[in-house]
């Protein structure tokens, strides 16, 4: 996965808040890794396999939700007809398979959408609104924007190396690692500490209630998600 | 000196956190490489243990490498995966924190083992193939029967779990010396800790 | 009103960075404070001071009393200070904490914990005020160094300060960056607010300054009004290691006798294309012919296409097709890679070992330990060989990369802005390394926004502009005379003209 991914700025076709995405993902993300195969569970797990679909579908990513779509119903197809059906090493292999895919697939698959569809300032926002203390808030932010600057930095001693024509399967192969790190790191931390100046000097740090001028806040459409994943929640659980 | 976190030391956790993760991951890259999978619960803390250790210099109050595993845990999770890594992240962070203030956050010893309880963070990317698998057997077991359940069971066994955690911390010990030559090597000669 | 008694500072683990000794300093309300000087003479130092980062950031011993509006800084957090006090730093890529620009702009208000309404009313005005209007929701990553410091710019207006502290703002900037820096300080200053600004780039400030302070060793040397200070003649300037003023001047400053040992062998480019995905600067040239063994500034505006050319000329871009001869033998990409040494802006991208010795020895074909010796010893690197490379200063890292270029026996070196942010006498030294590098007999592309450097040092100007080659000329008379036109903003030779 690319980490820059979360600095990207192209806002969500369909707008939702970070907080409806972030139930929809924790839903699946027990239900579907907690699995079950029996009773009610049959029907909630494909259901909820289909939340990923619907959100790709809404962005006009055609071509991941047709490969989800093909991945995960072959997956639980297998689940339900095959296993039953096959005997030995072939048995064995689709359940694994078959229960790999369908328990970790949608999970990443809402990942990927949480991470490219939300700017950070709006789950800086969401977080903010749910109360969490500015001790976490606030190194989870600095992180989150650090990683496009980590990448710039690798990429520009990358180049470095190249040029210098420090490679794997060059003279200095055994140093490969220290060479790659070290200046990353040394490079990272000096401007680590000049961003924390900077901050410092805007005010940050203040013990007031920070505010936001991000737009997060529940709209209809939210509300339909938040019903459709909770009441699929609370059925596996107490059935 | 004040041992309430700044908003300095919470700015220092969050690119600590950055750096240790993009490491570890870049790290982790090579498990796509099928033989080298099974290295990767030891090559990753071995190789993030450079950041780690630079990280350390920064780190004078409790709290800070608790708020690391908290931002990773929170980080695993919006990246899809799966919610137990997050006590799994939040619990060794906590006791590798205590650890590390037991020796003030400068006893060489306790930072190795503060190290390497940390690293097992790791694990929690790992167990729902293991422990999980109890519940995921007990539906099978309903649907299915007992013969598949049990072969499945035999193909991974609890010990592979017991070796992930060796390697884990034989990976962070490595670390965690790896780092401090390279703190004495570079970090300290040009003049960053 | 700031009031500095008495103030003394040393670093607590200095690394470069200059104390201060008994620094007295009045700064009234509505006044330009200019503060200059040489590198590490403690001017950076002094603006800290000013914002309170000393002694709440950077630690050290300090003593005496800084005062704003009768508030003592050293003493009270720096959330508070940063109310009355906004500061603008060096560095446009390590100053943002967001990765949008009008989250960054609200940033400030936001830990004041203003409410929303308010802080959207003054971004929507300062977007007006400083023209930020078309950068507004734009990811941060992809703004250039100037729309990076004018969102700087404005995300500390926002928190409507009354004093600004600006640390070398302009060192990244190009021409047309640094005049849109100027007319924002001009806005400032109309608007009443105290201004202080640290700064190595006099030309586009002198008019601006209502004070001058000289700084050298830590201490304040010499104190000029305004006016004073715009008389002072280029002879003292020199002397103080001052840059120049009035770019103006330098149409009447005497011709480079640095005429070098450009032959008349030429380097010839084929198909130089390039563009990057969801950005517009692509590179478009299919031929060219470049002066061989000579110094050539590559000058042109923001999103020419300066980077990338460099960039395919060293072979960097796998995609760009282009291919170089010279003499008959023909370079590739990955050749040119093998034969074109970049010494980049950022130098600590490219230092890697734990010593200068080594980082020459890794940079040779074969190891050469005598040769690496005569080399550190031509570039006065000889008493610092066995030193970690990022111990050392920015112009000494630079002189390493540039060792590492002669260790690696490259016929092409490549500078990308090697002087910004430099002083007179390391803009001086910088020359100096071209000198000894012509005589070497390499060929030398230099990215510039520095006339004061390419009169100095270079023997031919690369303009290129959208992406192709405008014109490519000598510094001959009227080759000065063009390429200083280029960087002199023509309104302002309109109005000299007229007066």
């Amino acid at each position: 996965m690319d980490l820059s991914a979360f600095a990207g700025n192209c806002s969500a076709r369909l707008w939702l808040d970070p907080r409806t995405k972030l139930i929809m993902l924790l839903v699946v993300n027990i239900v579907l890794i907690g699995g079950g195969h029996s009773g009610v569970s049959t029907v909630i797990r494909p259901l909820l396999a289909l939340l990923p679909l619907l959100l790709l579908l809404a962005e006009y990513k055609f071509k991941p939700a047709a490969l989800y779509f093909i991945f995960i119903a072959s997956a639980m197809a297998a689940e339900t007809f095959l296993v039953s059906r096959t005997q030995g090493v072939l048995n064995l292999i689709i359940v694994i398979a078959a229960g790999l895919l369908s328990r970790f697939v949608p999970v990443l698959v809402m990942g990927y959408y949480m991470v490219t569809t939300t700017k950070i300032s709006e789950f800086v926002a969401a977080m903010e609104r749910l109360h969490l203390p500015p001790q976490i808030i606030i190194p989870f932010s600095v992180m989150l924007r650090f990683f496009p600057t980590v990448a710039e930095e690798k990429a520009a001693i990358s180049d470095a190396m190249r040029m210098r024509g420090i490679r794997i399967g060059g003279k200095n192969s055994g140093a490969i690692i220290e060479y790659r790190i070290v200046p990353l790191l040394m490079s990272s931390v000096k401007i680590g500490e000049e961003l924390s100046a900077a901050a410092l000097t805007r005010g940050l740090g203040k013990p007031v209630r920070r505010t936001n001028i991000c737009r997060v806040g529940f709209g209809p459409i939210d509300y339909g998600f938040i019903i459709f994943t909770l009441s699929l929640f609370f059925a596996w659980i107490f059935y | 000196m004040d041992n309430k976190l700044q908003a300095k030391d919470l700015i220092n956790v969050g690119i600590f956190t950055a750096i240790y993760f993009a490491v570890f991951f870049a790290t982790g890259m090579i498990g796509f490489i099928p033989v080298l999978m099974l290295v990767v619960p030891f090559l990753c803390p071995l190789v993030a243990g450079i950041p780690f250790m630079l990280f350390l210099t920064r780190v004078n109050k409790f709290g800070m490498v608790t708020l690391m595993g908290i931002s990773l845990s929170l980080l695993m999770l919006l990246t899809g995966h799966p919610w137990i890594c997050v006590p799994f992240a939040i619990v060794p962070s906590l006791a590798a924190d205590l650890i590390l203030k037991s020796g003030n956050y400068s006893n060489w010893g306790s930072m190795r083992i503060g190290y390497i309880v940390f690293s097992e963070w790791i694990l929690g990317l790992f167990i729902p193939l293991f422990f999980m698998r109890d519940s995921y057997f007990a539906g099978l077991r309903e649907g299915y029967g007992d013969v598949y359940t049990d072969t499945l069971m035999a193909v991974t066994p609890t010990w592979v779990f017991f070796l992930i955690i060796g390697m884990i911390a034989l990976g962070a010990l490595s670390g965690a010396y790896l780092g401090k030559s390279a703190l004495k090597k570079h970090f300290k000669r040009a003049g960053i800790v | 009103m700031i009031k500095l008694n008495h103030i003394n500072f040393n670093y607590e683990n200095s690394t470069g960075a200059c104390g201060l000794h008994d620094i007295n300093l009045s700064i009234n309300k509505g006044e330009v404070l200019l503060l200059c000087g040489e590198s590490g003479c403690g001017k950076t130092t002094l603006t800290r001071i000013i914002n309170g980062l000393i002694p709440h950031y950077y630690w050290g011993n300090l003593t005496g009393d800084i005062l704003i509006n009768g508030k003592n800084v050293s003493k009270i957090p720096l959330y508070e200070t940063a109310e009355m006090v906004g500061s603008v730093f060096q560095n446009p890529r390590s100053q943002f904490f967001n990765v949008d620009t009008t989250s960054e702009l609200a940033f400030g208000c936001e830990n004041m914990g203003l409410p929303a309404e308010i802080i959207n009313n003054r971004i929507n005005r300062i977007a007006g005020d400083l023209r930020l209007k078309d950068l507004l929701g734009r990811s941060i990553f992809a703004l250039s160094g100037g729309q990076k410091q004018k969102i700087a710019c404005g995300s500390v207006a926002a928190l409507e300060p009354d004093v600004f502290v600006l640390d070398e703002p302009s060192s990244n900037l190009d021409a047309e960056a640094t005049r849109e820096l100027k007319n924002l300080i001009t806005l400032w200053k109309s608007q009443g607010k105290t201004i202080i600004i640290a700064e190595h780039r006099l030309h586009y400030l002198w008019e601006l300054a209502d004070r001058v302070v000289y700084m050298d060793k830590g201490r304040i040397v010499k104190t000029f009004s305004g006016t004073a200070f715009s008389r002072l003649p280029k002879s003292e300037l020199d002397h103080m290691g001052l840059r120049v003023l009035n770019l103006e001047s330098l149409f009447n400053a005497p011709l480079s006798n640095f005429q070098t040992s450009a032959t008349n062998e030429m380097l010839s480019l084929y198909d130089f294309h390039h563009s990057y995905p969801r950005c517009h600067a692509t590179l478009n040239i299919a031929n060219a012919s470049l002066p061989k063994q000579a110094v050539v500034a590559i000058i042109g505006e923001n999103g020419a296409g300066k980077t990338t050319f460099a960039r395919c000329l060293c072979g960097f871009e796998k995609k760009c097709p282009g291919t170089l001869y010279d003499e008959g033998a023909c370079f590739q990409g990955k050749d040119r890679l093998k034969n074109c040494f970049m010494v980049m802006q950022d130098v600590n991208h490219q230092l890697f070992t734990e010593s200068v010795f080594d980082e020459l020895a890794i940079s040779m074909e074969n190891e050469d330990n005598d040769e690496v010796l005569n080399i550190l010893e031509s570039l006065d690197l000889l008493s610092l060989k066995d030193l970690h490379p990022m111990s050392l200063s920015g112009g000494q890292k630079q002189r390493v990369a540039i060792a590492c270029a002669v260790a690696s026996r490259r016929p092409l070196i490549l500078f990308d802005e090697p002087t910004s942010g430099l002083d007179l006498k390391h803009m001086h030294q910088v020359a100096e390394n071209f000198r000894q590098l012509s005589e070497m007999g390499k060929t030398q592309f230099v990215i510039t926004h520095d006339p004061e450097l390419i009169l100095a040092a270079c023997t031919h100007v690369l303009h290129l502009q959208e992406g192709k080659i405008q014109k490519i000329y000598p510094l001959d008379r009227s080759g000065t005379y063009e390429m200083l036109s280029f960087f002199i903003d023509p309104e302002s030779i309109i109005q000299k003209k007229a007066v």
